[in-house]
C-alpha cells in the first residue's frame, strides 16, 4: 500500500498480556479516547482497563429475534388461518403448538443473523481492508504475537512528540508512525467497480435463466414427463387382449350395488319383492322427498297425472286408478326400477330404500286420496288426541 | 491455599434464621394438619407435594455436588457445602415417606384392591404397583441417596482438615458411579410418587421432566442462600458477581431445560391425540385448571425467563433472589399441578381448604432452613480444604 | 494419575510459544499437498464417485431402484439423514455448549468439530430430496408466495424439519465463519503478496486485531452460542417429532426428544473423535489436541452413551407399564423378531462397549479409543435404522407386514454420503486453518494477564 505522508496514528509494541492491559488502562487514563489496542486474541480484562462501555449488540439481537417471533407467527396465521385454512389431523386451524418449532426456528435465524450483519457492517464497518494499519509492522506484529496500542491523530489531545514518549514511558517498543495510503477512499460511482457488479449480475441472470429454463429440461432431468404408463382407453401391445385397461374380475361387485333380478322381466314380478322397510316417520318423508324430485314432474305433487307436463306428452297416468291401487309395493318397486313405456328407469337415480320410500309414499297418497269415513275418525281422534297433550 | 483460608472466618448465623424455620416449620404444620382434619384425602395429596419438594431439593442437590465433581467445575466450589447441606434432606426421605405409605390407599388409585380388581389395565399393571414392592423402592432410592451423601459429605468434611487431594479423586469416583443411579433412582421415584397418582397414564420423559424441576428447585434454593449469605458476609470474600453469574446462567438454562421438555412432552401428546394419553392434559384444560395451566407456563417459564434473559440480571443480586424465591415457587406449582387434578370431590371444601394447602409446602420450606442452620453450625460453610479453592475464588468470566 | 486439583488445567502442552502455536497450525495451508493427501483424497473421492452413480441412477429410473417399498416407505434415505444430522450435533455443541460452559478445552478442537458440523448437515440434507423422489420440487418447501395460494403446512413436522436443519446449517455456517475471519486475518497477514493473500483479505474482511472490534465480538460470539445451544438441541428435537408426533408404536413416545438429542451428541462426539485422531497425527498437532482432550470427549461419550441407555431402558420399561399391547409387540419384536440382529449390534455398540471408557487407561489409549468410537458409529447408524425399520416393518395390520432389504443402490449412497463428508473434510484440512487459531492463543500459558492483584 502506498502512503501520503499524513499521519493516523503512533504505535508501539508490547510483549505480554499484563503490559499491554497496564499501558491500556494507562492510555485511557491520560485522557485519549481515540486510541486503540490491537492484540492477536482477546485479552481478559482489557474491557475495563480501556474503559469501554459495555457492548450493546444484545439489543439489536433481541429486537430481530423478537420480530422474527412476530413474522413467523404472522405468517403461520395468516397461510393457516385465512389464506387457505385446512383441516389437517383434525387439529384446530390455529394450531399453535404445532407453529412453535418453526417460530422458534425463525426466532433464532433473524436473531444470529442480524447479530453477525449487524456487528460486522454497522459496529465494525466492515470490509475495511483500506485501513491505514493493514499491511504495516505493527498488524503483521499484533496479529502473531504481540500486543499494540496506537493513537490516534484524529485524538483532540494528540500531539504527534507527546505521543512518542508518552508510549516510549510506558514502555512500549518498536514504535512506528502509521500514514495514511494515498488511495484512501473507493468511490462507489467508480466506472470499474460499476462495470464489474453490472457483469456480475449479467453472468448471474444468464446462468439463472439457463439453468433454470434450458438445464433442467436435458436429459436425465425429463421431470417424469417421460413415463412408462398406459393411458385411459388406449390400446396396449402388453396385454393380449390389447387394451390397456383391466376388466374386472368376473363377479366384481360395484360398491354400494345391489343386484335386481327381475330387470328383464316385462311382467310384473309380484310374488318375491315386499317392502322390507317399516313406514316410520322419517322413511315416509323420505319417500316425500325422493317422490316430489323424481316424480311429482309427471305424476303430479298428489299423483294425479296433472303435472304441468299434461298435453305436452303422453299424459302420465294417475296413480290413483284402480289398476295401481290393487298392485302390490312390488310392482311399483318394479316399475321405478325398469321403468314403463315412456317412463324411463329410475334404478340409478335411486338407491334401494329410497325406492321403497317412493312405494310407502305413494301408498301414503293413494290413501288420503281414497279416504273412508274411517279413515277420517281415526285422523280426527288423532289431531284431538295431539292437541289435549 | 493458606492464601484464601485466612481471608474466611467461620460464623454462626443469626437466630433469626432458626425462629424463622421453626416459626414456618410451625405454622405450616398447624396449617396441614387441620386440612388433613377437614379433607384426609385431600390433604394427603397435599402432604405427597411437600414431601415431593424435599425429595426433589435433596435429590437435585445432591446431583448438583456429583456433577461439580465429575465436570471437575472450578467456580462453583465456594456454593457446593450449601449444595451439601440441601441434600442432607435426602437422609429424611424414608422417614416422611411413612405417612404417605401409611395411607396409600387414599393418596394411591391403584392402592385400592377394589379398584384394581374392576380395571384391567390396573391389573396389568398390579406387578409393579404393589404396595410392598414400592416400599422397596423408595427405600433402596433413600438408601442409595443417604449413603451417597453420607460417603461425599464426610470425605468433603475430612477434607476440610486434612486437604487431601485423594478426598476429591475418592468423590470424583463417588460421583461418577452416583449418577447413572441417581437418574434411575429418581425417574423410579417420580414415576412411583407422581406419575403413579394417576395410574393409567404413562409418559417416558416423565422422569427428565421430574429431573429438570427438581435440579431447578435445589439450583434456586442454592441461589437464594448464596446471595442471603453473601450479602451477609458469610461467604469467602473473595468471591464476586461472577460466581453468581455462573449460578444465574444454570438457573436461567434449567429453566429452558423445563420449558424444553414440558413442551416436547406437551407437543407429542397432544399432536397424536391418542385417548390412552391425552386425558391427562385434558383433565388439566377443564375447568379451572385451564387458567392454572396456562399459569404453569407464565409462572415457570415466561416471568422467570424474562427476569434472567439479559446477562446483567444473572449477577444481580436483587434480581437472582426474586428469580429463585419465584422459581421455587413455581417448583411447588408445578408438582400442585401435576398431582392435585387426580384429586376428586364430590363436595366443595371452599376457599379456606385452598389457603391451608400452603401448608405443607411451607412446613417442607421451614424444615429445610432448619436442616440448613444446624448444618451450618456444626460445618464451614465453605470447603476450606478442597484443593480448587483458590483457583475457583480466581474464577472470573 | 496423581492430578494436583489445584493447578489450572493444561490447554496447550509442550510449552509452545504462541508463535509457534501459529506455524504449527498454518503449516498445512501453506505446504504443497503430500503423497497422503491425495491417496487420502482419491479414496474417498472414489466413494463419493460410487454415490453418485448409485444417485445418478436413482433419479434417472425413479426410487423404485431402492429397497424401500410396503410397508417398510421410511428406510435407508431416513436412517442416512437422521445419522448425518446427529453427526453434525457434536460440532455445535462444542462450539456453543462447551463455550457457555467455560470449558477450555473445547478452543482445540472447535473449529474441526464445526466443520464437520457443517459438512455432516451437508451430506444430511441430500436425504430427504432425493427420498421425496422428485428432487426438483424441493423450493416448495419453502414458503413462498406463488400463483396457487400454495403454502407449506406449518402444523406438520416434515416442515418444521426443513425449518430446523436449514436454519442449523446458517447458523452453523456463521457461527464458523466469524470464527475464521480474525484467523483469516492472521493468514494475511502471514502470506506475501499473491492470490492467496487477496482471497484471505477478501475473507477477513479488514479485521485489525483492535479490542475495539474484539469487545463486540466476544459479545457476539457468546449470543451466537446462547442461541445455537438451544438451536442445536431444537434440530434433533425435531427430528425426533418426525417420528414421534405420529402415532406409530415405537416411534410414538414422549422422551424421543432428550433421547435423540444425546444420541446425536453420542454420535457426534464419536465421529469426531475417529476423525481428530488421525488428524492430530497426521498434522502434528499433538500439543493442541492433547490425550487429555481426547479423553474428556470420551468421558462425554460415556454419559452420553449411558443416557441412550437410559433411554432404551425406559422404553422397554413403559411398553410394557401403559399396558399398550402394540407397544408391548414392537418392544418385544425389535429385540427378539426379524431384526434383532440389528437391536443387537445397536445395544452392544452404542451402551455396552462404550462401558470400557469407565477405565482410564483405555480411555487414554489411541487404539482402543478408534474401536469404541467405531462402534459407537455403527451402533448409532443401526439405533435409526431400528427405530425406522422395525417400527415400520410390522405395524397394525399383520396382513401387510414385511422384510426391508436394502438394495445396493442404497449401499451405494450411503457410501457416497461417507465419501462426500470425508472429501470435504479433507479439502478443509488444506484450505482452512483446523485449529482456530485465535482461540488456541488464548488459552495458552501465559495468554492471559495474571489475576492476582487486580480485584
Amino acid at each position: 500500500m502506498e502512503r501520503n505522508n499524513k499521519l493516523f496514528a503512533v504505535s508501539a509494541l508490547f510483549n505480554t498480556p499484563n503490559e499491554i492491559i497496564s499501558a491500556a488502562s494507562k492510555t485511557a487514563e491520560k485522557g485519549y479516547t481515540k486510541f486503540d489496542v490491537h492484540t492477536p486474541y482477546p485479552v481478559h480484562g482489557m474491557d475495563t482497563a480501556m474503559k469501554l462501555k459495555p457492548s450493546n449488540l444484545g439489543f439489536v439481537t433481541l429486537g430481530f429475534g423478537l420480530s422474527g417471533t412476530g413474522l413467523a407467527l404472522m405468517l403461520a396465521y395468516w397461510t393457516m388461518n385465512v389464506d387457505y385454512p385446512m383441516n389437517i389431523g383434525g387439529k384446530p386451524l390455529f394450531a399453535f403448538p404445532a407453529y412453535v418449532p418453526v417460530i422458534f426456528e425463525v426466532t433464532v435465524l433473524l436473531a444470529t443473523l442480524a447479530t453477525v450483519i449487524g456487528m460486522l457492517t454497522f459496529f465494525f464497518k466492515f470490509p475495511s481492508n483500506s485501513h491505514p494499519v493493514h499491511d504495516t509492522n505493527f498488524m503483521k506484529a499484533v496479529s502473531m504475537d504481540k500486543f499494540g496500542v496506537i493513537i490516534e491523530s484524529e485524538d483532540p489531545l494528540f500531539n504527534e512528540a507527546d505521543a512518542v514518549s508518552f508510549l516510549e514511558s510506558l514502555g512500549g517498543n518498536s514504535i512506528e508512525k502509521i500514514y495514511y495510503p494515498v488511495k484512501e477512499a473507493y468511490p462507489v460511482f467508480d466506472k470499474k467497480f460499476i462495470g464489474l457488479q453490472i457483469s456480475i449480475a449479467l453472468v448471474v441472470a444468464g446462468l439463472t435463466y439457463v439453468t433454470l429454463n434450458k438445464a433442467v429440461y436435458i436429459q436425465p432431468f425429463s421431470w417424469m414427463t417421460d413415463q412408462f404408463r398406459s393411458d385411459v382407453q388406449a390400446s396396449s401391445t402388453f396385454f393380449s387382449d390389447g387394451r390397456s385397461m383391466r376388466l374386472p374380475v368376473d363377479g366384481t361387485v360395484a360398491r354400494g350395488f345391489m343386484p335386481y333380478e327381475y330387470s328383464e322381466l316385462t311382467t310384473q314380478p309380484e310374488k318375491p319383492l315386499t317392502n322390507p322397510f317399516a313406514p316410520s316417520k322419517a322413511f315416509l318423508e323420505l319417500g316425500k322427498k325422493k317422490y316430489e324430485t323424481f316424480c311429482s314432474p309427471c305424476h303430479g305433487n298428489y299423483g294425479d297425472g296433472d303435472s304441468r307436463l299434461r298435453e305436452q306428452f303422453p299424459n302420465p297416468p294417475s296413480l290413483h286408478s284402480e289398476k295401481v291401487r290393487t298392485w302390490k309395493d312390488g310392482n311399483i318397486y318394479h316399475v321405478i326400477v325398469n321403468g314403463q313405456n315412456v317412463m324411463p328407469a329410475y334404478a340409478v337415480q335411486l338407491n334401494d330404500e329410497e325406492r321403497w320410500a317412493i312405494t310407502s309414499y305413494i301408498r301414503v297418497l293413494q290413501r288420503a286420496k281414497n279416504s273412508t269415513e274411517e279413515d277420517v275418525k281415526l285422523v280426527r281422534k288423532e289431531i284431538i288426541s295431539n292437541v289435549a297433550q | 491455599m493458606s492464601h484464601s483460608d485466612k481471608m474466611w472466618v467461620k460464623k454462626d448465623l443469626p437466630v433469626r434464621v432458626q425462629n424463622l424455620g421453626f416459626l414456618l416449620l410451625g405454622v405450616g404444620l398447624a396449617a396441614g394438619i387441620t386440612g388433613l382434619f377437614i379433607d384426609a384425602h385431600r390433604f394427603m395429596m397435599n402432604y405427597l407435594i411437600a414431601f415431593m419438594l424435599l425429595v426433589s431439593i435433596g435429590a437435585g442437590s445432591l446431583f448438583m455436588v456429583a456433577l461439580e465433581y465429575i465436570a471437575g467445575a472450578d467456580w462453583s466450589v465456594p456454593v457446593r457445602r450449601i449444595n451439601e447441606f440441601y441434600a442432607a434432606s435426602v437422609l429424611f426421605i424414608i422417614i416422611l415417606a411413612i405417612p404417605v405409605l401409611m395411607n396409600m390407599e387414599s393418596v394411591f388409585h391403584w392402592a385400592q384392591p377394589q379398584a384394581v380388581s374392576e380395571d384391567k389395565i390396573l391389573k396389568w399393571k398390579a406387578p409393579y404397583l404393589d404396595t410392598t414392592f414400592f416400599i422397596v423402592r423408595i427405600l433402596v432410592a433413600g438408601g442409595i441417596w443417604s449413603l451417597f451423601y453420607s460417603l461425599l459429605s464426610r470425605n468433603s468434611k475430612t477434607q476440610d482438615l486434612t486437604k487431601d487431594q485423594n478426598l476429591t479423586r475418592k468423590n470424583i469416583i463417588l460421583s461418577a458411579i452416583f449418577v447413572p443411579i441417581f437418574a434411575i433412582t429418581v425417574s423410579v421415584v417420580s414415576i412411583d410418587w407422581l406419575m403413579s397418582v394417576e395410574p393409567h397414564w404413562f409418559s417416558t420423559i416423565y422422569g427428565v421432566y421430574f429431573f429438570s424441576g427438581s435440579v431447578l428447585a435445589s439450583l434456586a434454593i442454592v441461589t437464594y442462600t448464596t446471595v442471603w449469605l453473601k450479602e451477609h458476609g458469610y461467604l469467602h470474600p473473595r468471591m464476586t458477581n461472577d460466581h453468581l453469574f455462573s449460578l444465574g446462567a444454570l438457573l436461567f438454562a434449567f429453566i429452558n431445560f423445563w420449558a424444553y421438555i414440558a413442551f416436547s412432552q406437551y407437543l407429542l401428546i397432544w399432536y397424536a391425540n391418542l385417548p390412552e394419553e391425552n386425558f391427562w392434559f385434558i383433565q388439566r384444560w377443564e375447568g379451572g385448571w385451564m387458567i392454572m395451566s396456562i399459569l404453569l407456563i407464565v409462572i415457570h417459564f415466561l416471568v422467570p425467563y424474562s427476569v434472567l434473559l439479559s446477562q446483567p440480571a444473572k449477577m444481580d443480586p436483587k434480581r437472582l433472589k426474586f428469580a429463585s424465591l419465584w422459581i421455587l415457587f413455581a417448583h411447588v406449582f408445578d408438582l400442585y399441578w401435576l398431582v392435585m387434578p387426580s384429586y376428586h370431590s364430590e363436595h366443595s371444601t371452599g376457599f379456606f381448604t385452598y389457603i391451608l394447602e400452603f401448608g405443607f409446602p411451607i412446613a417442607a420450606i421451614g424444615l429445610l432452613i432448619l436442616l440448613f442452620y444446624f448444618k451450618t453450625k456444626k460445618n464451614n460453610l465453605i470447603p476450606i480444604g478442597d484443593p480448587k479453592l483458590d483457583k475457583s475464588l480466581n474464577f472470573r468470566l | 494419575m496423581n492430578i494436583d486439583y489445584s493447578k489450572e488445567d493444561i490447554i496447550v502442552s509442550g510449552r509452545l510459544s504462541i508463535a509457534q502455536i501459529e506455524d504449527l497450525i498454518a503449516k498445512p495451508l501453506e505446504t504443497k499437498v503430500d503423497k497422503k493427501f491425495l491417496i487420502a483424497l482419491s479414496v474417498s473421492v472414489t466413494a463419493l464417485m460410487i454415490g453418485a452413480i448409485s444417485l445418478g441412477f436413482s433419479l434417472l429410473y425413479g426410487t423404485g431402484l431402492w429397497g424401500n417399498n410396503q410397508p417398510v416407505g421410511w428406510a435407508f434415505p431416513i436412517v442416512n439423514f437422521v445419522f448425518w444430522v446427529g453427526i453434525g450435533h457434536a460440532g455445535t455443541l462444542i462450539s456453543a455448549i462447551l463455550y457457555l460452559l467455560r470449558q477450555k478445552w473445547r478452543n482445540g478442537i472447535a473449529r474441526f468439530a464445526e466443520a464437520m458440523t457443517i459438512f455432516a448437515v451437508m451430506t444430511a440434507g441430500i436425504f430427504p430430496i432425493i427420498h421425496t423422489g422428485r428432487p426438483w420440487l424441493a423450493g416448495y418447501l419453502f414458503p413462498y408466495p406463488n400463483q396457487h395460494s400454495l403454502w407449506v403446512n406449518f402444523t406438520s413436522p416434515l416442515i418444521w424439519d426443513v425449518f430446523a436443519v436449514s436454519t442449523y446449517f446458517t447458523v452453523s455456517f456463521v457461527f464458523w465463519y466469524v470464527g475464521l475471519i480474525p484467523d483469516f486475518a492472521t493468514m494475511r497477514d502471514r502470506t506475501k503478496e499473491g492470490i492467496r493473500k487477496t482471497i484471505y483479505k477478501v475473507f477477513s474482511l479488514g479485521w485489525r486485531h483492535s479490542h475495539r472490534n474484539w469487545q463486540h465480538y466476544e459479545k457476539a460470539y457468546m449470543l451466537l452460542a446462547g442461541f445455537a445451544t438451544p438451536l442445536v438441541l431444537s434440530v434433533h428435537t425435531i427430528v425426533s417429532f418426525d417420528f414421534a408426533v405420529s402415532i406409530m408404536p415405537g416411534w410414538h413416545t414422549t422422551i424421543f426428544p432428550p433421547y435423540f438429542v444425546a444420541g446425536a451428541i453420542f454420535s457426534g462426539f464419536a465421529m469426531v473423535v475417529t476423525v481428530l485422531i488421525f488428524v492430530r497425527k497426521i498434522f502434528d498437532l499433538e500439543h493442541l489436541i492433547t490425550i487429555d482432550h481426547l479423553e474428556k470427549m470420551n468421558k462425554i461419550i460415556l454419559a452420553t452413551g449411558m443416557m441412550v441407555g437410559y433411554a432404551y431402558a425406559m422404553e422397554f420399561f413403559i411398553a410394557w407399564y401403559s399396558g399398550n399391547q402394540t407397544e408391548s409387540f414392537v418392544f418385544v419384536n425389535r429385540a427378539f423378531g426379524p431384526y434383532a440382529w440389528a437391536y443387537w449390534i445397536m445395544v452392544s455398540c452404542n451402551v455396552i462397549f462404550p462401558q470400557f471408557f469407565w477405565i482410564r487407561k483405555l480411555r487414554r489409549s489411541i487404539p482402543v479409543m478408534f474401536i469404541i468410537v467405531i462402534f459407537v458409529n455403527v451402533g448409532m447408524w443401526f439405533e435409526r435404522f431400528v427405530i425406522t425399520i422395525t417400527s415400520l416393518h410390522r405395524d397394525f395390520l399383520p396382513s401387510s407386514w414385511g422384510y426391508y432389504r436394502p438394495t445396493l443402490y442404497d449401499f451405494g449412497i450411503l457410501l457416497g454420503s461417507f465419501g462426500l463428508f470425508f472429501t470435504l473434510v479433507i479439502l478443509f484440512t488444506k484450505a482452512l486453518p483446523v485449529v482456530s487459531i485465535a482461540e488456541i492463543k488464548a488459552v495458552a500459558d501465559d495468554a492471559q494477564p495474571s489475576h492476582h492483584g487486580d480485584h
